[in-house]
């Protein structure tokens, strides 16, 4: 059991039949009131968001959960087959887990499984990965228009918006977390 | 972490302040930080020190320095609260507290308006402009219930007392929306403390507090001057310690004896760190204070 004062961002708990970790707190306390602990979390299954006040003297539950670094070895459509670095053993996580993050696997990646009353249930992501961009219109020569940018289609499918001067066949650096391009990247 | 301009800033404020009691006929008093018996709240948890405590407030002294004719006192000085601590919370604290006897609770939220704009001044930001509300009509307000019927389940999910439940509404929905400065009068009866109560349907305690952009900046009683409700009020809240298994504070008998030759007078307890940081944005008081990072906190 947590107590009020053990909440930190990352903390990770259990309620409402479910696993939450803290992304944000403040301690609040009215001059003539009970002091409270207000906290910002997230669902860690399905990233929802919610806010939720704890009362000094209130308990919180651990979560059940455990986190491992896994290795991406290929997809069957339905499922993504990894292997866990420490035991070797493999895995294959549903499609509907992975979701659009997908759209930045590779094979080979490392990425950190967390495992909820021992199923996976969500992944985290190098915050950034290099994909080569197998498709994009030819950059217009003399274009120097400040911000602009085309579509380009990456080895994975996903598509991401690049500068003009990209061409295909380039490797570019994308941020994980916002889908968006960072740099273009030598190979 | 030290920050330069939030430490210049700080000293602005507290020359503004202290000219502003000066200005204002007030006498500066600074009395021990070393107490024999702490304050009696609830909620409040003193810090232990050699054969008494850190003082949480100012308040029993002044109260007898008023007692003993002097009519308008002020002090500024470091207070102690223990568990708080926070972006907003500091167990040691600087506190400017004031006593005017012969003075309403008008008359006090008029001087905390006055000393708030002097500290804008200072820092060169425009005074802010002032609502005045009662906790009642803000719970109507912000939350559609009328704390005059409703029951504790009115106000929370969690199976818990009227005045946590209380508490929690206030936390979570109403101190967030408070928006601007805003004088907040009319507690309920249950969070009177030291101050007096006006009877009715709905008892309500004499005091208010004051928020800026949704921080707690003070404190104001109509101060009680009735010993034996004191005394019953002390023993209400070492009952309620007991009960919560913490240990019963003595009693300070020096000021119910002051209590009662009190005149009637109006008291305010403003955190100054909190005055500081609210009138500057910043995110909590750390700017304005010369913290040891071993205590850093990372809310």
């Amino acid at each position: 059991m947590y107590q009020t004062f053990d909440i930190r961002k990352g903390l990770k708990i259990e309620m409402d039949g479910a696993p939450w970790v803290v992304t944000d707190f403040q301690f609040v306390k009215p001059g003539k009131g009970q002091a409270f602990t207000r906290t910002k979390l997230k669902n860690l299954i399905t990233g929802n968001v919610l806010e939720r006040t704890f009362k000094t003297g209130e308990t919180l539950e651990p979560a059940q959960v455990e986190e491992h670094d896994m290795q991406y070895l290929y997809s069957d459509g339905e499922a993504f087959h990894v292997m866990n670095t420490e035991t070797y053993d493999q895995l294959a996580i549903p499609a509907n887990v992975v979701g659009d993050q997908s759209n930045w696997l590779v094979e080979e990646m490392v990425v950190k499984v967390l495992f909820y009353k021992g199923l996976p249930v969500s992944l985290e992501l190098p915050n950034f990965v290099e994909l080569e961009i197998t498709y994009t219109e030819p950059g217009m020569k003399g274009n120097t228009a400040q911000g602009a940018t085309k579509q380009a289609t990456l080895s994975t499918g996903a598509t991401v918006n690049v500068p003009l001067f990209i061409e295909q066949g380039e490797w570019v650096k994308v941020d994980t977390r916002t889908g968006e391009y960072v740099e273009r990247v030598r190979r | 972490m030290i920050d330069p301009h939030g430490l210049r800033a700080r000293a602005r404020v507290l020359a503004a302040v202290r000219r502003w009691f000066e200005d204002h006929g007030y006498l500066e008093v600074l009395t021990p930080t070393l107490v024999p018996s702490p304050a009696m709240e609830e909620h409040l948890f003193p810090v232990a020190a050699a054969d008494g405590y850190l003082r949480t407030s100012p308040e029993f002294a002044l109260k007898r320095v008023v007692a003993a004719g002097l009519h308008r006192v002020y002090e500024i000085g470091s207070c102690f609260r223990d568990r708080e601590r926070g972006g907003w919370h500091g167990r040691e604290f600087t506190m400017v507290e004031w006593y005017r006897a012969g003075a309403d609770l008008g008359d006090l939220m008029d001087e905390t308006e006055q000393i708030v704009a002097a500290a804008a001044e200072a820092l060169g930001r425009p005074a802010p402009t002032w609502r005045r509300t009662t906790v009642r009509d803000l719970f109507l307000e912000v939350v559609g219930v009328d704390l005059a019927e409703a029951s504790a389940s009115d106000l929370s999910p969690v199976d818990e007392g009227w005045d946590d439940a209380f508490f929690r509404r206030w936390v979570e929905d109403v101190e967030p929306r408070l928006e601007g400065a805003v004088f907040v009068e009319d507690w309920p009866a249950s969070q009177s403390a030291l101050a007096r109560v006006r009877p009715g349907p709905w008892p309500v305690a004499r005091r208010f507090e004051a928020f800026l952009d949704g921080v707690e900046l003070c404190n104001a009683f109509l101060e009680l001057t009735d010993p034996v409700e004191q005394r019953r009020r002390f023993a209400m809240a070492n009952a309620a310690r007991a009960q919560a298994g913490e240990h019963p504070h003595p009693t300070d008998e020096a000021l119910i004896e002051a209590v009662g030759r009190m005149p009637t007078t109006a008291g305010n307890a403003l955190g100054l760190d909190r005055l500081v940081a609210a009138l500057e944005g910043w995110p909590g008081i750390a700017p304005g204070r010369v913290e040891h990072p071993a205590w850093a906190r990372e809310d």
